[in-house]
C-alpha cells in the first residue's frame, strides 16, 4: 500500500471543478500577480535610480517621490492578486508546493516577516519621504532589498517544488527547515528573468505615469518617459541574454519543448522571442519621436500578451518537470456546482464593482 | 508521515498559536472597525463635529496602516503556516472548500481597495461618495468573514459532512452561526477598543470625552452580549468535545478560565475610560486593548485544544493520520500504519530498519513524525517537562506510552506502528531525562503522578466509583491495574504508594455528594 519513494498522496477529497478550471484561473491570476509585482518592484527600483541620478538631471526626486507614493498600493495589488495563484496552485499542485515548503520552511515563513518590514517601509516613503528626504532613501533600498530576497526565496521554492527527487535528501539532512535551492542549475537565470521583466514592466509603469502627466506638466512627463523607455529597452535587451541563459540551463529534454517538441510550447516562445524585438523597435521609437501613445498603448499591450505567454510556458514547464509524478487524469473530480457559480458571478460583479469604484474616484475622467 | 515535519525547535504549534494569535486581533478589528469608521463619519457630519471629523481622518490613517498591511500581511502568514505545519490538513481544506476562499479572495480584493479609496478619499471626494466607499469596505470585509467563518468553524464541527461530504453541509455546519455572532460581537467591541488608543493621543479632552462615550456604545454592550454567544456556541460543541474544556484537558480547562477572567477584565476596564473619559491615558488604552487580546487569544486556544486530537474533528488527526478509514486516505491511519509500521509508512525517514544500535535514533524519528505535531522534545508542550513533572521512570514511561489515547478526555490520538517502533520510542523519550523517584507517602501525589492523566477526581469516575472501599482489598487489588481493566497501563506501584493512594482516594470519597445514578465516567 505504501509507496515511499513516491511524491506525497493527494488527499482523498476530490478537486472541485474539471482540472482545466483551475488551470486557467492559475493562469490567469499568476499573470496578474506576476505583472503587479513587476510594477511595484520595477517601479521601486526605477524611482531609486532617478533620485541617484537626481543629482544631475532636475527631476529626480520629483519622479522619485511621485512613484514611491505609489508603490504602497501596488504592493497591495500584488498581495492581493498573489493569495489566488496561491491558491489555485494549491490545489492542483499542493502535494508538490507543501512538501518543497516544509524542506525550506524557514525561508519561506520568513518572506512573511521581510514583506512586512518592506511594506512598512514602502509606506514610510511614501508618507515621510518629502520630509525626510535623507532617510527615505534609505529605507527605500531597504525595502527593494527585502523584496528581491523574496523573490530569491520564491524562486527557490518554486524550482525545488519541481525536482521531488531532491527532497527527501536535502529534508533529511536538515529537518529544521534551513534549506534553499541553490544547487538548482536555473535557479539563478530563473530569477534574473524574473527581477529583469521587473525593470522593463516597471519601465512601462513610469511611461504611463508620463501619460497621466502629458497635458499637465508636459517637460516633466517627458522625463519620466525618458527613463521608463529607457529602462524598457535596456531591460528587454539584457533578457535575450537571462532568457537564453535560463534556457540554456534547462534539462535538455525541457529545452526542446521549446524547440520543436511541444508545439503550443513553441509557438509562445516564439511569440515572446520575436515579440521582444518588436517591442524594442517600437519602444525606441516612441522615446526617439516622444510618442507616448505608442509607449502606453502598443508596446503595453504588447508586453502584456507577452507576460501572459510566458505564463502559460511555465505551466507547461512545470508540468513538464512534475510528468513523471503527476497525472491530471488521475486526479478524481467532483464539481461543486453552486459554490463554483457563485464563486463566478462574485468574480464578475467584483470586477465591475471594482471599476465602478475606479470610476467613481475619477480615474476615467478625461482632462478638461 | 505523508509529508516531512517541520522539526521547529521550540514547537510549531506555538508558532502557529502566535500567527494566528495576532492575525485575528486585528482581522476582526478590520471588520468592526470598518463600520466603525462609516458611522462615526456619518454621525460627525450631521453634528457638524468637525473636531471629531478630524480625529477620525486620523483614525482612518491608523486603520489602514494596520489592517490593510499587518492584517493583510499576517493573514497570508497564517496561510503560509499551515501549509507548513499541517499540509494534509491544508490540502485536505482546499479541495473541499477552494471555492469559499476563492469566494473569500474576492471579497478581500474588494475590501483592500476600498479602504485605500476610503483613506486616499477624505479630501478628494464629496461626502456621499466617500460614505459609498466606507460602505463597499464594511460590507466586503464582514462577508470574508461569513465566508471564511464557514471553514474554521467546519475544522471543529463537520456535523454530517462526515457522511455526506457535501460543501454546504461542512460550511453551515451547527457552529456556523454561534460563532459568526460570537465574531461579530468581538469585532464591534474591538472597533471600540482600538478607537480607544487613538483617542488617548488626542490634547482636547472635550472630544477625547466624546470619542471614548461613543467608543464605549460600541464596547460594552457586545462584551455584554458575548457570555451569550458563547453558551450558545458551547452548546452546539458536542458534549464529549466540550468536556476538554471543563476539566478533563489541562490547557483546555485551563485558557477557558483565561478567557473568562480576560472578558471580565476588559469589560471593568472599558467602563473604567467611561468613569473618566476625559483622563484617558494612552497607557490605560494599550492595557484595554491586551487585555482583549488575552481575552481573544484565549477563547482561540480553548477552540483549538477541544478539537484535539483531531485538526478536523472526526476526520483527521493533528498528526495527520485519518481517524478513519476512507477510500483514498492512502493508509494513512492508525490501523494502517500498524499493520506497515511507521518505518515503511513515512516518506520522509532516514532509515527504514530497526536494530539494537539505531533504537533511539529511530525512536526520535517516530516521534518526528507522530507526536511533534503537538509537543517537542523539551520546549513547547515538551515531553521531557511532562514526564518530569510526573516522576515517570523508563518503565513507566514504558507502560505509559501504551495507553496515550486514554489521557486527558482523548486528547491523543492512539500511537501508529509496530511494537518495536513503540518500544523504540520508548528508547527516545527515556533518552531525554534520567529519573529514579524515591518512593513517596503521599496519595494525592501518587494519583497525580499516575492516574490523573486517564481519571478525574469525580464521583462518576470509575476509579472513584469502583475501586473496593475496604482499603486492604483496594490496595491489592492496585497491585495489578490491568486486571482491573485491561486498557490501563502496567503500573507496579510499591505497596506504601498503593496504600497511601487509596486512603487519599476513600477521603475524595467520603466528600462526593451521595452516590448518583451509575453514569459514564473515566476519562
Ligand atoms: C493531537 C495532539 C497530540 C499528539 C499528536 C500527541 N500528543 Fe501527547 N499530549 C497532547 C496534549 C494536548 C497533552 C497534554 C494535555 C494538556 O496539557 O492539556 C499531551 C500529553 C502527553 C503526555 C503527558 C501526559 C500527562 O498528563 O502526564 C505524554 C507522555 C504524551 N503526551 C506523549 C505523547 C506521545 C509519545 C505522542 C506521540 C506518539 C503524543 N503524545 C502525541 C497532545 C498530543
Ligand atoms: C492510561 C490511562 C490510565 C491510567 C494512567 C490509569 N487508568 Fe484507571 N482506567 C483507565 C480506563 C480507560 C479505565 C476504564 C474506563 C473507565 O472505567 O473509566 C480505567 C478504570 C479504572 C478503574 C475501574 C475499574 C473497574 O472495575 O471498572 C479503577 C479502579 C482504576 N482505573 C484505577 C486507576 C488507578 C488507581 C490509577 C493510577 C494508579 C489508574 N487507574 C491509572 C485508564 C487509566
Amino acid at each position: 500500500m505504501f509507496d515511499p519513494t513516491a511524491v506525497p498522496t493527494i488527499d482523498p477529497n476530490p478537486l472541485p471543478a474539471p482540472y482545466w478550471v483551475f488551470k486557467l484561473l492559475l493562469i490567469v491570476t499568476f499573470f496578474l500577480h506576476i505583472t503587479a509585482m513587476n510594477c511595484m518592484l520595477g517601479g521601486a527600483g526605477l524611482a531609486l535610480f532617478a533620485r541617484w541620478r537626481g543629482r544631475t538631471s532636475a527631476y529626480g526626486s520629483r519622479i522619485f517621490l511621485d512613484i514611491a507614493k505609489k508603490v504602497p498600493t501596488l504592493l497591495a495589488a500584488t498581495i492581493t492578486l498573489g493569495i489566488a495563484p496561491l491558491l489555485f496552485v494549491q490545489v492542483l499542485y499542493g502535494q508538490y508546493i507543501y512538501t518543497s515548503s516544509i524542506v525550506m520552511a524557514w525561508p519561506w515563513f520568513l518572506v512573511i516577516l521581510l514583506l512586512m518590514f518592506a511594506y512598512y517601509g514602502f509606506y514610510f516613503v511614501a508618507h515621510k519621504g518629502e520630509k525626510k528626504p535623507a532617510a527615505a532613501g534609505k529605507v527605500m533600498l531597504f525595502s527593494i532589498a527585502l523584496c528581491l530576497i523574496i523573490g530569491f526565496i520564491y524562486s527557490n521554492n518554486f524550482t525545488l517544488s519541481q525536482t521531488p527527487a531532491t527532497w527527501a535528501q536535502k529534508y533529511l539532512a536538515n529537518p529544521t527547515g534551513w534549506n534553499l535551492n541553490l544547487a538548482e542549475p536555473t535557479l539563478i537565470p530563473r530569477y534574473l528573468h524574473f527581477m529583469v521583466s521587473a525593470v522593463a514592466v516597471g519601465g512601462l509603469l513610469l511611461v504611463m505615469v508620463a501619460w497621466a502627466n502629458w497635458k499637465r506638466d508636459e517637460e516633466y512627463a517627458k522625463a519620466i518617459f525618458h527613463l521608463g523607455g529607457k529602462a524598457f529597452l535596456y531591460a528587454t535587451m539584457a533578457q535575450y541574454l537571462v532568457g537564453s541563459w535560463f534556457l540554456m540551463s534547462l534539462p535538455r529534454e525541457m529545452r526542446l519543448l521549446f524547440m520543436g517538441d511541444n508545439p503550443l510550447a513553441t509557438a509562445l516562445f516564439g511569440f515572446g522571442f520575436l515579440g521582444a524585438g518588436v517591442a524594442i523597435m517600437l519602444m525606441s521609437r516612441a522615446v526617439r519621436t516622444a510618442n507616448i501613445r505608442l509607449a502606453g498603448i502598443t508596446v503595453t499591450g504588447l508586453t502584456a500578451a507577452i507576460i501572459l505567454s510566458m505564463s502559460v510556458m511555465r505551466e507547461t514547464l512545470r508540468d513538464a518537470y512534475l510528468k513523471p509524478w503527476h497525472h491530471p487524469q488521475e486526479m478524481a473530480v467532483s464539481t461543486q456546482w453552486s459554490p463554483m457559480i457563485g464563486f463566478l458571478v462574485l468574480f464578475v460583479a467584483g470586477i465591475v464593482l471594482w471599476f465602478i469604484m475606479l470610476m467613481r474616484y475619477g480615474f476615467f475622467k478625461r482632462e478638461a | 508521515m505523508n509529508y516531512p515535519v517541520w522539526d521547529v525547535a521550540f514547537g510549531a504549534g506555538l508558532l502557529m498559536a502566535l500567527v494566528a494569535g495576532i492575525h485575528v486581533f486585528v482581522s476582526h478589528f478590520a471588520v468592526g472597525g470598518g463600520l466603525f469608521l462609516i458611522l462615526t463619519e456619518i454621525k460627525a457630519r450631521r453634528s457638524g463635529d468637525t473636531a471629531l471629523l478630524g480625529w477620525l481622518k486620523a483614525h482612518t490613517k491608523f486603520f489602514v496602516l494596520l489592517t490593510v498591511v499587518f492584517g493583510a500581511v499576517t493573514g497570508v502568514g497564517i496561510w503560509f503556516t499551515i501549509g507548513l505545519i499541517s499540509p494534509t490538513a491544508t490540502s485536505d481544506l482546499i479541495h473541499i472548500y477552494v471555492w469559499g476562499w476563492a469566494i473569500e479572495w474576492v471579497f478581500f480584493f474588494l475590501e483592500i481597495s476600498a479602504a485605500l479609496f476610503y483613506l486616499y478619499g477624505w479630501d478628494k471626494l464629496e461626502p456621499k461618495v466617500h460614505q459609498w466607499y466606507g460602505w463597499i469596505y464594511f460590507w466586503t470585509a464582514f462577508a470574508s468573514m461569513v465566508v471564511i467563518n464557514g471553514i474554521i468553524t467546519f475544522m471543529l464541527t463537520p456535523g454530517k459532512w462526515i457522511e455526506d461530504h457535501q460543501f454546504w453541509t461542512g460550511f453551515f455546519n451547527p457552529t456556523y452561526w454561534p460563532s459568526l455572532a460570537f465574531r461579530s460581537c468581538l469585532s464591534l467591541s474591538l472597533a471600540g477598543i482600538y478607537a480607544l488608543i487613538t483617542a488617548s493621543l488626542i490634547k482636547d479632552a472635550d472630544l477625547k470625552a466624546r470619542i471614548v462615550r461613543w467608543a464605549s456604545l460600541w464596547t460594552v454592550p457586545t462584551l455584554l452580549l458575548l457570555p451569550l454567544c458563547a453558551k450558545w456556541y458551547i452548546g452546539r460543541i458536542p458534549a464529549d468535545l466540550w468536556a476538554s474544556a471543563q476539566g478533563a484537558m489541562p490547557t483546555g480547562s485551563r485558557f477557558a478560565l483565561y478567557a473568562c477572567c480576560f472578558l471580565g477584565i476588559t469589560l471593568l476596564l472599558a467602563l473604567v475610560a467611561l468613569v473618566m473619559p476625559r483622563r484617558l491615558h494612552i497607557a490605560f488604552a494599550l492595557i484595554v486593548a491586551v487585555a482583549a487580546l488575552g481575552a481573544m487569544d484565549s477563547f482561540e486556544f480553548v477552540r483549538e485544544s477541544v478539537r484535539k486530537p483531531y485538526v478536523i474533528a472526526n476526520y483527521l488527526y493533528a498528526n495527520s493520520l485519518y481517524s478513519a478509514a476512507i477510500p483514498g486516505d492512502g493508509g494513512f491511519t492508525v490501523p494502517g500504519v500498524n499493520q506497515a509500521g511507521v518505518l515503511n509508512a513515512a516518506r520522509f525517514i532516514s532509515t527504514r530498519t530497526l536494530t539494537p544500535a539505531n533504537q533511539v535514533a529511530v525512536g526520535h524519528e517516530i516521534f518526528r513524525v507522530e507526536c511533534q505535531a503537538c509537543h517537542t522534545p523539551t520546549g513547547y508542550r515538551g515531553i521531557h517537562q511532562l514526564i518530569e513533572k510526573r516522576q515517570w521512570d523508563p518503565d513507566k514511561v514504558h507502560a505509559m506510552l501504551g495507553g496515550i489515547y486514554l489521557m486527558h478526555n482523548g486528547v491523543m490520538p492512539d500511537f501508529a506502528g509496530t511494537d518495536a517502533e513503540r518500544e523504540a520510542l520508548v528508547a527516545y523519550v527515556n533518552s531525554l531525562q534520567s529519573i529514579h523517584p524515591a518512593e513517596i507517602a503521599d496519595g494525592h501525589e501518587v494519583y497525580e503522578r499516575n492516574c490523573a492523566m486517564c481519571h478525574q477526581v469525580k464521583a462518576a469516575d470509575h476509579l472513584f466509583s469502583n475501586l473496593p472501599r475496604d482499603p486492604q482489598q483496594a490496595t491489592d487489588a492496585l497491585k495489578d491495574l490491568t486486571s482491573l481493566f485491561p486498557v490501563m497501563p502496567d503500573l507496579k506501584l510499591p505497596e506504601g504508594e498503593r496504600r497511601a493512594l487509596v486512603a487519599w482516594v476513600n477521603t475524595q470519597r467520603a466528600a462526593f455528594p451521595a452516590p448518583a445514578a451509575p453514569a459514564k465516567g473515566g476519562n
